[in-house]
This record gives C-alpha cells, sequence and structure tokens, in this order.
C-alpha cells in the first residue's frame, strides 16, 4: 500500500517538476561554490564567460564555473528569509509570522520579476535557449549580495550596509551583462550564420533588454532589504 | 569440544521436540529433566548464541530462553522481540560513536539499515533537556525535525547520483542531534545567553553539520560536497540551537 502511494506521489511529480534537468543543476561541488560566489561579488577580472558545451548540451556546473546552477539561488533564498529573521530580532519586531511573511514576499517578488522576464523575451521575440529555469538561477544570484549587504548592516551599521550594497549591486550589474551578453552573442552568431537576416534595430533592443534585466537587479536587492535595516 | 556441544545440542532438540508434542508441561516439570538440568543450560545457551549473533545476551537468562525456545519451536521461527522490532544496540552504538567523533572518516555501509529507535530517543531527550529548562518545545522539536528531513531529502535526491529514502535521511539527522541534546543538557546548568553560550552553540552548530554532512557523504559516495551537505545541515541545526539559547 505504501509503495503505491509511494510510485503515485513519484509520477506526479514527475509530471510537475522535471526532475533530470533539475539534477543539472544540481550538479555541484565545492570549488565550482566557492568560485562562482567569489565570481558574484566580485566578476571584474573574470575573462571567459563563455559556457562550455560538450555535444550540443551544456556541461555541468561542476566543470564550468560559467554555467548556471540552482544550488546556489536555493541556499542563497533560505539565508536570506534566516538573516532577514535575524535582523528582526535584533531590533525586536520578530515574531514567526514575519519570517512567513518575508519568505512569502521575497518568492513572490521573484515570481513576478522572471514572470516579467518572460513576458518581455516572448514580446521582443528573441530566439535563446535560456530555459525558466535559467531564468530563477539567474534571478537568484541577487540574493548572495542581498545577504552580504544585511550581514554587514547588522555588523556596521548603516553606512556598512549602504557601502556593500552599492559594490554587491554594481557586482551584480556587472554580472548580469557579461553573462547574460554571451549567451545572446551565441544566439546571434548562430543566426547569421544560418543566413536568416538580423537586423540592427533587433540586435539593439536585445542589448536594451539585457541592460533592463541588470538594472532592474540592484532595484529589488534594494526594496527587499532596506525595511530590515533601521 | 565444538561436536560434542552440537551433538548435545541436537540431541537436547530432539528430546525437547518430543516433550513438546505432549504438552507444555515439560518445562515446569524439574523432576524429569533434573538430570539433563545441566546440560540443558549450557547447550540451550550455546544453541541460542549459536543461531541468534549479534543479539543482547541478557545476564538473568534461563526462564527467557526456556520461554522463547518453547516459542521458537511452537510457532515456527518467530525471531526474540528485540530482533524482529529491528532494534539493534550494537548498531546503534556504533552509530552513536560515529556521530560523537565527526573527524574519523566513517564507514559507508552502517546506513544500509533505516533504524529510526536512536532519533526517536534523541528527540525525545531534546524535548525532555528543554522541559528541564523551562521549555515546553515538543511541537517544535517535531516540526523541524519533519520539515527539515523532507528539505534535505529532496536536496539529497537531486544532488547524488543515487537517490535517497526518507528513512535514511530521517535516521542520520536523528543521531547527528546527540550534540543538540548535550547543548540543551549544559543550557540547564550554564546560561547561553552571553559570548561564551553563542560560542558553545556554533561550536555544537557545526559538530552536528559536520557529522551528519559526513556520514552523508560516504553513504551516497559524492565526493567534493561534504560542504555543500554541510551548509544546509548547518541551517537546520542553527534553527535548533535557536530553539535552545532563545
Amino acid at each position: 500500500m505504501a509503495s503505491q502511494g509511494r510510485d503515485i506521489v513519484d509520477r506526479n511529480i514527475d509530471r510537475l517538476v522535471p526532475v533530470g534537468r533539475l539534477k543539472y543543476y544540481f550538479a555541484v561541488d565545492t570549488v565550482y561554490v566557492g568560485r562562482k560566489l567569489g565570481l558574484l561579488v566580485f566578476p571584474f577580472m573574470h575573462q571567459d564567460w563563455q559556457v562550455r558545451y560538450q555535444q550540443d548540451a551544456p556541461v555541468a556546473p561542476r566543470f564550468d564555473v560559467n554555467a548556471p546552477d540552482l544550488y546556489i539561488p536555493v541556499m542563497a533564498f533560505i539565508t536570506y528569509v534566516l538573516v532577514a529573521g535575524l535582523a528582526l530580532g535584533t531590533q525586536n519586531r520578530f515574531s514567526p509570522d514575519s519570517l512567513g511573511l518575508q519568505a512569502s514576499s521575497a518568492l513572490a517578488w521573484l515570481i513576478v520579476e522572471v514572470l516579467a522576464i518572460l513576458l518581455s523575451l516572448y514580446l521582443v521575440t528573441v530566439n535563446t535557449d535560456l530555459t525558466t529555469i535559467d531564468l530563477i538561477a539567474f534571478s537568484g544570484y541577487k540574493y548572495v549580495g542581498m545577504i552580504v549587504g544585511l550581514v554587514s548592516g547588522l555588523l556596521f551599521g548603516k553606512t556598512g550596509y549602504y557601502v556593500v550594497l552599492g559594490w554587491c549591486c554594481i557586482s551584480i550589474f556587472v554580472f548580469m551583462v557579461r553573462d547574460r551578453q554571451t549567451l545572446r552573442l551565441k544566439i546571434l552568431s548562430e543566426a547569421a550564420a544560418e543566413g536568416v537576416l538580423v537586423r540592427g534595430a533587433k540586435n539593439q533592443l536585445r542589448m536594451y533588454l539585457t541592460m533592463a534585466i541588470a538594472a532592474v537587479q540592484p532595484l529589488f536587492m534594494y526594496w527587499l532589504t532596506y525595511h530590515l535595516i533601521r | 569440544m565444538s561436536n560434542f556441544e552440537q551433538f548435545h545440542s541436537d540431541f537436547y532438540q530432539s528430546s525437547y521436540t518430543i516433550d513438546n508434542q505432549e504438552g507444555y508441561n515439560s518445562y515446569g516439570n524439574p523432576t524429569g529433566e533434573r538430570p539433563r538440568a545441566g546440560a540443558f543450560v549450557t547447550s540451550e545457551i550455546l544453541l541460542s548464541s549459536q543461531s541468534y549473533t549479534g543479539q543482547i545476551l541478557q545476564p538473568t537468562y534461563s526462564p527467557d530462553t526456556l520461554s522463547h525456545l518453547s516459542y521458537t519451536n511452537g510457532f515456527d521461527e518467530e525471531p526474540p522481540l528485540l530482533e524482529e522490532l529491528g532494534i539493534n544496540f550494537d548498531h546503534i552504538w556504533q552509530k552513536t560513536l560515529t556521530v560523537l567523533n565527526p573527524m574519523k572518516p566513517a564507514d559507508g555501509s552502517i546506513m544500509n539499515e533505516t533504524d529510526l529507535t536512536g532519533p526517536m530517543v534523541f528527540c525525545l531527550a531534546l524535548g525532555a533537556t528543554l522541559l528541564l529548562a523551562g521549555k515546553v518545545h515538543f511541537g517544535y522539536v517535531y516540526g523541524m525535525s519533519a520539515i527539515g528531513c523532507l528539505a534535505m531529502h529532496a536536496l539529497l535526491n537531486l544532488m547524488s547520483v543515487t537517490g535517497v529514502s526518507h528513512g535514511c535521511v530521517a535516521s542520520v539527522l536523528g543521531y547527528c542531534l546527540l550534540p543538540m541534546v548535550i547543548l540543551s543538557g549544559s543550557a540547564v546548568v550554564i546560561s547561553l545567553q552571553g559570548i561564551l553560550g553563542t560560542l558553545l552553540a556554533l561550536f555544537v552548530v557545526g559538530w552536528c553539520s559536520l557529522s551528519a554532512s559526513k556520514i552523508f557523504t560516504s553513504a551516497l559516495a559524492m565526493e567534493g560536497q561534504q560542504l555543500l551537505i554541510a551548509y544546509p545541515c548547518a541551517l537546520l541545526y542553527g534553527l535548533f540551537a535557536l530553539l535552545t539559547v532563545f
């Protein structure tokens, strides 16, 4: 009986969530996580942003520091909720309800952002192989900067918070622009090779889209953290 | 010598079945068995120790052995109670020692059997020590351990090549709760609110998560991912530490 129930649950979970594809995003190891975190905080020195491919499928994150993963965003999200609870606790504004409120509002903003990006991608009719999970991963990377900003705000007060948050905003902007651009350019060069007419205006539109997405990240970072630092 | 014992026990066995068919009164009747009383006890102890290895050998043995051997022959091959429940004190002790020493490399095969009695005991011990400190938080302990088990199970299934079952995750997480029990026990004696308390809590959280990640990586053969597993375990045990300290 129990095994039947478990089979039904497994089948339904497979329908909702592509477990096989998700496993790719969690195939990480400690070295990759360390390098990626360093890249998120200091992306200025990194030269090679190209994602390595292997027989038309992207290489697992374990082997390529440019590949997106889901471990860091998920852990960063959970840590953000806990650090927010800690920040509220030090200001005596903590209650278990507020923790749930923080978690759900951050999740809601994440969903809104991903939907907005998907909508704009559809409107601009960009042919890209950015999947929804990739977009979730990219949107989740800003939580790392938020956590660093919050921790420094707790330790060093408001000035520390603003300084570190400013730095993280700049670095996430640079990270987004450079990382997204490689994917876009790849699609662009493929289209040109196939002889499809690529208009200059459309190309510019894609650049603007990338810039807009990257510029929205610091806004979210500020919006989701400023009320936690008093 | 062993042949003699074997012969003796076989002899005992055959005569015993004959007695059994006549009814169960043979045990209550010491006079009929008096000449073989000494041989009875030795052979049946040997019989039990040969057939049930890894079983707990309790000192006051003879009446229990007599009764359970009667059941063994009466109801076909019904094992003793603890073995039937799957409680194996030797393994529990081994796993506890593994948890208590996070620096020693773990054996990957000890997690093959899902054992939930040890974790249950540790959860109850945590609740009891919290109670001693004046906090009635049984519900929080169970709730957080349930949610933590679900989350770790999902994460481990996604990160490892082979999957894990819920029982294995619950078992490992429960065993590694032991240092937290020690922390909450010490909270009864000393107050944990100061710097010393924070340092002690951080140390215990690190200890718990290191041993949990060590067992997970050795049981699931995930190389280079121990710190990655240790981080979510540290988050979970940090929640328990928050419960203990505040």
